[in-house]
Parts: C-alpha cells; structure tokens; sequence
C-alpha cells in the first residue's frame, strides 16, 4: 500500500517549551495505527499538526500528494478528525449538529440525508438524534463526535483517545467500529491506555517527552519475538533440533506435570522471520510428537516500558 | 458561498436563541422608549438627534455583551478545533460571527425606527439628519461589533472579553479629550481617533465621507485582527 501520510521532522514549541521535537514517520493506505504515549507526550499536538489544525514550528506533513499547510483545505476535505473530549455544540440537537458539520464538510441535499443516516446507523444513535447534545450522556457525546468524523467518509480518520471515559459495552463497540474501517480508511489514533490500543491497531508508535521513540513498538521495541511448542520426545534431542533451525536464537525447556516425555518449549526467534511452519515441519520430520504450538504475541507492555525507560534516562 | 451560508445561520440560530439578545433589546427599547418620551415632551421638536447619542452610548455598553460570547466561548468549550479541522477558512467564520452580530445591531435599531415612524405620523420631522443619523449608527455598529469580535477572539473568557471590548470602547470615546493634551501634530491624530467626533456629524446631519472612512476602517481592522488572532492559536 502507498503512503498516504508522511510526517518529516515535526517540530512545535509553544513558547519556549518544545512540544514535539522532530518526528518523522509514515502511515501506509488503509492502516490502522497508534499513537501511544503517556500524558503530555505530544500525542495530541502531532494529531492537531496532522488535521492542519496546528502549523508546525518545522518540519513537512502531507497527506497523499498535499502539503498540510500550503493546501489546508484539501487536506482537511480528506480527513475526519475526533478530538479529545469530544467538543460539541451543547445547544444543538444531534441531528442539527450532524446537519452542520456535514454541511461545513460540502453534502447539502440528498447526500447529506444519506451520509447522516449512515453514520447515525453505524454508531447507533437513532435514539437520541432529536435530543440536544447537553443532554447526552458521554458515551453517547463520543459516538456523535465519531459520527461527525465520518460523515464526508473520509480518507483518513484521526481519532485522539476515542475510548475515554466509556464503559465497557461502549469500548467494545468502538473498538469493533474501528477494526471494521481496516483496509477501508486509514485509522491514525492516539492513546495512553496501551491494553485498548493494541486491540485496534495493526502498528504502535510510541512516544515520550515529545519524541518518537518507536514508528514500530513490536519490531523495534525489544520484545523478541517467540513460538511456544509442545512436544512428546526426549528434551536434549528436541531441542537440539529446535536449536538447528534457521532463524532461531534459542530454545528453553519446561517440563509438564502431566507426562514425563512431554515438555513445552519456548523458541526465540530473529525478528523478521518466519519459522513457525519450519519448526512445525522439522519437529514432525524428526519423529517427535507436536501436540501445541502458539505463537507468542509481541509484548507491547515490556515493549513502552523499555522505550520509555531509555529514553528517561537519555533525559 | 453554501458552507458560508451554513456557517452564518449556525451562529443567527446561537445569537437568536441565547437570552442575551432578548435582554439587550428589551434594554435597549426600554431605555429608547424612555429618551424619546421624555425629549418629545421637553423639546417638543420633531427631531431624533438626542436618541442618537443615547444609542451611541448604549451602543457601547451593550456591544461588548453581544460580542463578547462569539470565540472566547468557542475557545473555552474547544469547539473551535472541530470547527477549524473541517474545510473552512478563518474567514468565513469570522465573517459569519460578524455578519450574525450584526444582525442583532441591526434589528435594534431596525426596533428604534418605530420612533422615527411616530414622528413621521404625528410632526413634519426633517428626514435628512434622521437618514443620516441611522447610517451613522450603523456604521458605529458594523466598527463597534468588530472590534468587540476581535477583543473576543484574543482570550478564552468572556467577561475578559467583554471587559476589554469596553475599555477599548471607552479609551476610543474619550481619547479626544486627550488629544487637548497633546502637542502637534499628535493631538490631531489623537481627536481623530474619537469614536464621538466622528459620529457627530452623522448624528446632526452632516456627511463626510472621511467620518465614514474611519468606521469603515475600523471595521476592517477589527476583521483583520480577528482573522489573525484565530489563525494563530
């Protein structure tokens, strides 16, 4: 897929405090990527800088071909934007607000009717599109403010915690909604709860103190990536085979209770390759027992904790 | 032309539907009724020239109440974000907060003409200062209200912005009392810059096309001022 954004050396000061201080990263077509970080990282700021919300003290964003700030308004005909807290107009009915934000966004007519009652369908908000948005509860507020976001069905969708402050069932639907737009839109949104963001997204930045310490936090972030095998077979023998395989950089061994010839085995592998079939065929071709077999999930934890770490004590 | 025409209704609907603007009318005409009443029964001369200066003055004061709401609350509640990450320009929606003020302005003093009509119906008023005096409002108001917008566009509170709205009204009315004080030729400049001596002559019924010139002025850099404060944030 192209890049449809691509962000180089962002910089914004706010008076003399540096904000973000030069990012650089790309977003593919159709991804889904985070932006995770701990308060005042700088999520926020590069989200505004990406809308054109923002101008950058320095550095280029463009969005496909355009420039953010030469060609604002181009720009922003592309992208649907949520910010934090979702700010509405309290005084308007749902219906009123989405009327408007769709006619800002150029739908008048017909298409405006359809885009209204697709998005109200799509974040269930039938039930409350005549009442005011002072009224709403803030689950609801944040469906509103999705809603308006993806009226003109944008290209883009820039999301800055979505899932703030909702309940469980409503998480979930997000969450759910947002999947559902992989491959469709692409999906840029910032958190700072790291369990939510890994269930959305394809690909992690993660960012402190302004920095962007990892455009990829389960390639770059240190969590080696690892299989988990359950084998019938002596232990030296299996994993000497295990050991043999290309790509892998060690085996461990943890017998089981159950049986005294099976042992669960965790495989560390290079980052970038792919071994799970090839273990799976060697065990196999070796005439061992292959009973389970579960690749490990990247550690995105372990992964923001060693990034920020570092770069705690860079500062 | 269509998103600028949604943009001005939004703001109409926020202006029309605040309290505010029905509490600055009814002020407004109280006051007026009051002036009118009392000068017909004193002078007991068909003209309109001391209900100008009192709309003058209540200009003033009530001005900074319309306007001071228009992007300091924006600011406040943050909607100015979702606004301005959609595709308008800073101008549009400075001119629609402005156009919509205006509109309010204009229907007071749309009100007020109702003692123009009573004079018409009831004496043999001399229409020429009457027309003039009205056009002098209104370009009092249009200099007025930008002003007050862009007072408005520079902080997130409204009471701050209706303070200074105030101030600013209230240096621009008696800055020629200080030009006295002043050698030349700076104490042209500075009576020049008095809202009263250039809205006198529109209020006895003399033109000039210089006094027009500065309310026009006025207002321009009052929009421009706007536009850059919003641009900046």
């Amino acid at each position: 897929m192209p890049d449809i954004v691509v962000a180089e050396h962002l910089v914004k000061r706010y008076g003399p405090r540096l904000a973000v201080r030069d990012v650089s990263f790309v977003v593919a077509e159709g991804e889904v990527v985070g932006l995770l970080g701990p308060n005042g990282s700088g999520k926020s700021t590069i989200l505004r800088m990406l809308t054109g919300y923002l101008p950058p003290s320095e550095g280029t964003v463009r969005v496909g071909e355009l420039d953010v700030r030469k060609d604002s308004l181009a720009v922003r005909r592309r992208i649907g934007y949520v910010p934090e807290d979702s700010p509405l107009y309290e005084g308007m009915r749902v219906s009123e607000f989405l009327s408007f934000m769709g006619h800002i966004k150029g739908l008048f007519g017909r298409a405006l009717s359809a885009a209204v009652a697709t998005a109200c369908e799509q974040l269930q908000l039938e039930r409350v599109f005549k009442m005011p948005i002072g009224k709403l509860s803030h689950g609801y507020r944040q469906r509103v403010a999705i809603a308006q976001a993806l009226l003109d069905a944008p290209r883009i969708l820039i999301l800055d915690e979505p899932t703030n402050g909702l309940d469980a069932y409503q998480v979930i639907g997000i969450r759910e909604l947002l999947r559902s737009l992989a491959g469709q839109r692409t999906v840029i949104l910032a958190s700072h709860v790291l369990s939510e963001i890994a269930k959305i997204t394809s690909r992690v930045m993660i960012l402190a103190n302004g920095r962007l310490l990892t455009a990829d936090a389960a390639r770059e972030g240190g969590s080696v990536p690892a299989v988990c095998l359950c084998v019938a077979g002596p232990a030296p023998a299996v994993s000497a085979v295990l050991r043999n395989v290309d790509g892998v950089t060690g085996a461990t061994v943890e017998p089981t209770q159950d049986h005294d010839d099976v042992n669960r085995y965790r495989v560390e592998f290079l980052p970038g390759t792919l071994v799970t079939g090839l273990l799976a065929s060697t065990v196999v071709a070796h005439g061992f027992g292959l009973l389970e077999l579960v690749e490990e999930k990247p550690d995105l934890e372990q992964a923001f904790l060693n990034l920020t770490s570092k770069a705690a004590n860079l500062a | 032309m269509r998103v600028f025409l949604a943009l001005l209704l939004k703001e109409e609907k926020a202006i029309f539907t605040s309290p505010i603007a029905y509490v600055v009318i009814t002020a407004f005409l109280v006051t007026m009724g009051y002036t009118f009443t009392l000068t017909l029964f004193v002078t007991h001369a068909p003209t309109l020239v001391h209900l100008f200066f009192q709309i003058y003055v209540l200009f003033l004061l009530t001005v900074p109440i319309i306007t001071m709401r228009l992007v300091a609350e924006e600011r406040r509640l943050r909607t100015l974000e979702l606004l301005l990450s959609a595709p308008v320009t800073e101008v549009a929606v400075i001119l629609a907060k402005y156009l919509a003020s205006l509109s309010l302005v204009g229907a007071m003093l749309l009100f007020s003409g109702a003692y123009a009509v009573t004079l018409g119906i009831f004496g043999q008023p001399d229409w020429g200062p009457i027309v003039s005096g009205y056009l002098g409002l209104a370009l009092l108001g249009s200099a007025l209200v930008a002003v007050g917008l862009m007072t408005s566009s520079l902080v997130a509170n409204q009471v701050v912005a209706a303070l200074l709205s105030l101030s600013v009204f209230l240096l621009l009315w008696i800055v020629d009392q200080l030009g006295n004080f002043l050698p030349d030729p700076f104490n042209a400049f500075v009576v020049n810059l008095s809202l009263l001596v250039h809205f006198r002559p529109f209020a006895t019924g003399s033109l000039f096309i210089s006094d027009a010139g500065f309310f026009i002025s006025v207002a321009l850099l009052g929009l421009f001022l706007s536009v850059r404060a919003l641009a900046r944030r």
